[in-house]
């Protein structure tokens, strides 16, 4: 046998082993797909692929019609998305939806689902996929982020997305889906919650395309330059981080001079954002399935006598109580135990109960920061004599605020802020303008603060005078010895 | 024999030619009636008002969604009439929707497969968003500075159209297998010429009050008169 008579039953080998089961893989088995699909996905897109699993009243944006044929996530100019797209939106779920990643399935469990799923439509998917031919890459610079942002501008993406992106534009509430369910539009700033993906192709992809089924628009034929898709693909990755870098320790920076008030002064451009995740109240009825806030970032700092925290988050709309229009104020609270223990137990994190209640710092839009105490979420009681003060600031769907607190505290309601002590604290938010109010809310369960150490002046004296004094011990030693000898 | 046969063939091929030239169709050559309809309505006109929330200085202050327009003596506006089953050339007619003041200019168009113009003289964005089935549905930006886009509905299909930027947008396309519609002016009038001669069933197709119909006959260069009543 020859070195070519061995190649060429080593390609024989190949062919017959690898790629028939490769190419069985790429294609899918229907039939296999339904057991996996009644598992793991009839629960919000029903047994009959139609969307109405029993999952579905609560969840929002809506699970996918497979019926309807109609898919958000494609890289085809016609309606009928590749294998490869719907494969990508298994295995990587859709963020900031209650679609979540099924990359823990084995592969053939996702292809024969993904197959299974066509069968639903197969009539309205037998097209052949036209794919869309994206214009060649711009990498990122500065200039080519101000003609994104220009480009931005001139198509008026803000009518939607506000003018920094965060949701907020003039029509954002009145958008829908092609069911007619209400469809916020993307949240620019925060690219983990893209639908289809946060990367420079998948971006560029939605921008040129548009998002199937809802109201973006596709703007490839719609932007002066074919290039500009590339532009604009830039700008929307400068408008914010690339992930939410969530905490896990909220910490107050020792300050020495005054706590400004102006939640848009200096010192809270300089601290460093700790991003806590919120998530709805789904424990106490009426539940919140769908928080509008998911996020809130805290900036904290104290000084001899005060501390401060600084909160930033986004809300689409500013809005005071409406009871009528079924719009409420937009309100924050930071939670506290009401004293603080070594190693004791925290009270429930919703807002306390009965036996063990919590204070909460307050700031509600139109009212103002309050002092509460609150023995859970329907029980709070205004503290009387409140010292807390704040300023709270609006621009571009973004709320700032400052609330500012004394260190001690007068009473046994409220704690009284150590350093270097971990202090529970937790958050809940409400969007009054999503019609939030009582127990529909944003919540977390409890973190830790710490107010950093003071740095004092003792560690540039106290390793000096120890080094002066070994010194000095050690030539006693050897004088000592030196006088024996 | 053979030159009997290139008469004949030339004959033929002008004859063909001429044919295709006259358009619309053998009908109007022959002397095709005309249908006059009148289309009504007994109940009160369905116009939504609401406030215009942005783009004021080129949408105006205040809007309608005009759901039901009916004018003088009952007449009923933006129904589509057309002679069912019918068939004929197409027409060179070129169809246009403006995007204008905010609202799709004509409200109810009727047209051929073939293109569409799709105007934005508001100098705001706006995107044109096609419901449609028959047809591929179109979701495209159109920015300011494109003035003008050209789509193409190729199959007969009632097709709603809006603009997601401005939700009080609304817009249908009526797209016809044949050339003989018309969509009711402002009295409920519409007139559809060079009918061929026969017996038809005309439909009346409105978008709040749904479809109507009424048998119809055509005489050669005689006018049709209809009289149509929509109820709800």
């Amino acid at each position: 046998m020859t070195a070519r008579h061995l190649a060429v039953a080593a390609a024989v080998a190949l062919a017959l082993s690898g790629a028939p089961s490769r190419a069985a893989a790429q294609a899918g088995d229907a039939g296999a797909g339904k057991a996996v699909y009644e598992r793991k996905c009839a629960g919000c897109h029903g047994e009959k692929g139609d969307g109405k699993g029993p999952a579905a009243e609560l969840l929002a944006p809506k699970p996918r019609d497979f019926t309807a044929g109609l898919y958000k996530i494609r890289s085809t100019a016609n309606k009928v998305p590749t294998d490869q797209d719907l494969f990508r939106i298994i295995t990587a779920g859709m963020p900031g939806t209650s679609m979540p990643a099924w990359a823990v399935l084995p592969e053939r469990d996702r292809r024969n689902v993904l197959a299974y799923i066509k069968t639903f439509a197969a009539e309205k998917l037998k097209e052949a996929p036209k794919k869309v031919e994206l214009p060649k890459e711009v990498a990122s610079s500065a200039e080519s982020i101000k003609r994104g942002k220009e480009m931005f501008e001139a198509i008026e993406c803000h009518k939607c997305h506000g003018t920094e992106g965060r949701a907020d534009g003039p029509s954002h509430a009145e958008l829908k889906d092609e069911w007619g369910n209400p469809l916020p539009p993307a949240n620019l700033t925060k690219r983990w919650t893209f639908r289809g993906g946060a990367g420079r192709t998948e971006i560029a992809m939605r921008l040129a395309n548009g998002v199937l089924g809802t109201p973006m628009p596709a703007f490839l034929d719609s932007v002066e330059k074919p290039e500009d898709i590339w532009h604009l693909t830039n700008f929307i990755l400068s408008l914010g981080p690339e992930s939410p870098n969530y905490a896990t320790l909220v910490t107050v920076t020792a300050v020495a001079g005054p706590l400004p008030d102006d939640p848009n002064a200096e010192l809270w451009k300089n601290l460093a954002p700790n991003n806590i995740a919120l998530m709805g109240q789904v424990i106490v009825d009426p539940r919140n399935f769908n928080p509008s806030i998911d996020l809130v970032s805290v900036r904290a700092a104290y000084n001899d006598t005060e501390i401060a925290f600084h909160l930033t988050w986004d809300d689409p709309t500013q809005s005071v109580d409406e009871p009528a229009k079924k719009l409420f104020a937009d309100a924050i609270s930071l939670q506290f135990p009401p004293q603080i223990t070594a190693g004791g137990e925290r009270p429930y994190f919703l807002m306390g109960d009965g036996s063990d209640g919590v204070y909460l710092l307050r700031w509600e839009n139109g009212k103002g920061v309050s002092e509460a105490t609150a023995n859970g979420p329907a029980k709070i009681g205004a503290i009387a004599g409140g010292e807390a003060r704040g300023k709270a600031a609006y621009a571009n769907g973004r709320y700032r605020l400052v609330i500012k607190r004394p260190l001690a505290s007068k009473d046994a309601a409220r704690p009284t802020f150590t350093p270097a002590v971990f202090t529970p604290i937790a958050f809940q938010a409400w969007d009054g303008g999503a019609g939030e109010t009582g127990t529909k809310m944003s919540v977390t369960s409890w973190y830790y603060l710490r107010l950093e150490e003071p740095q004092s002046n003792r560690r540039f004296v106290i390793p000096p005078v120890v080094a002066i004094l070994t010194l000095a011990a050690m030539l006693l030693v050897v004088r000592i010895a030196k006088g024996r000898a | 024999m053979r030159k009997a046969l290139g008469v004949l063939l030339a004959v033929a091929l002008v004859a063909g030619v001429a044919l295709v030239a006259y358009r619309p169709g053998p009908a109007g050559a022959q002397g095709g009636g005309t249908i006059e309809a009148a289309v009504t309505f007994a109940g009160a006109p369905v116009i939504e008002k609401l406030k215009v929330n942005k783009d004021t200085e080129k949408c105006g202050t205040e809007t309608a969604i005009e759901k039901v327009v009916v004018g003088p003596n009952k007449g009923l506006a933006n129904a589509v009439v057309s002679v069912a089953g019918a068939k004929g050339a197409p027409t060179a007619k070129k169809a246009t929707v403006d995007q204008h003041g905010c609202k799709f200019v004509p409200h109810v168009l009727a047209m051929m497969p073939g293109e569409i113009e799709v105007k934005n003289s508001d100098d705001i964005l706006h995107n044109i968003h096609t419901y449609s089935t028959a047809n591929a549905s179109i979701n495209k930006a159109q920015p300011k500075f494109k003035k003008v886009m050209t789509e193409k509905f190729e199959k007969p299909e009632i097709i709603k159209i809006t603009c997601d930027v401005h939700s009080w947008m609304l817009g249908w396309v009526a797209v016809m297998p044949h050339p003989f519609f018309g969509v009711t002016d402002a009295s409920g009038a519409t007139k559809i010429e060079n009918v061929p001669p026969g017996k038809y069933t005309i439909e009346v197709w409105h978008e709040t009050l749904g479809k109507q119909t009424k048998e119809v006959e055509v005489k050669a260069g005689q006018t049709a008169k209809v009289a149509i009543e929509m109820k709800k």
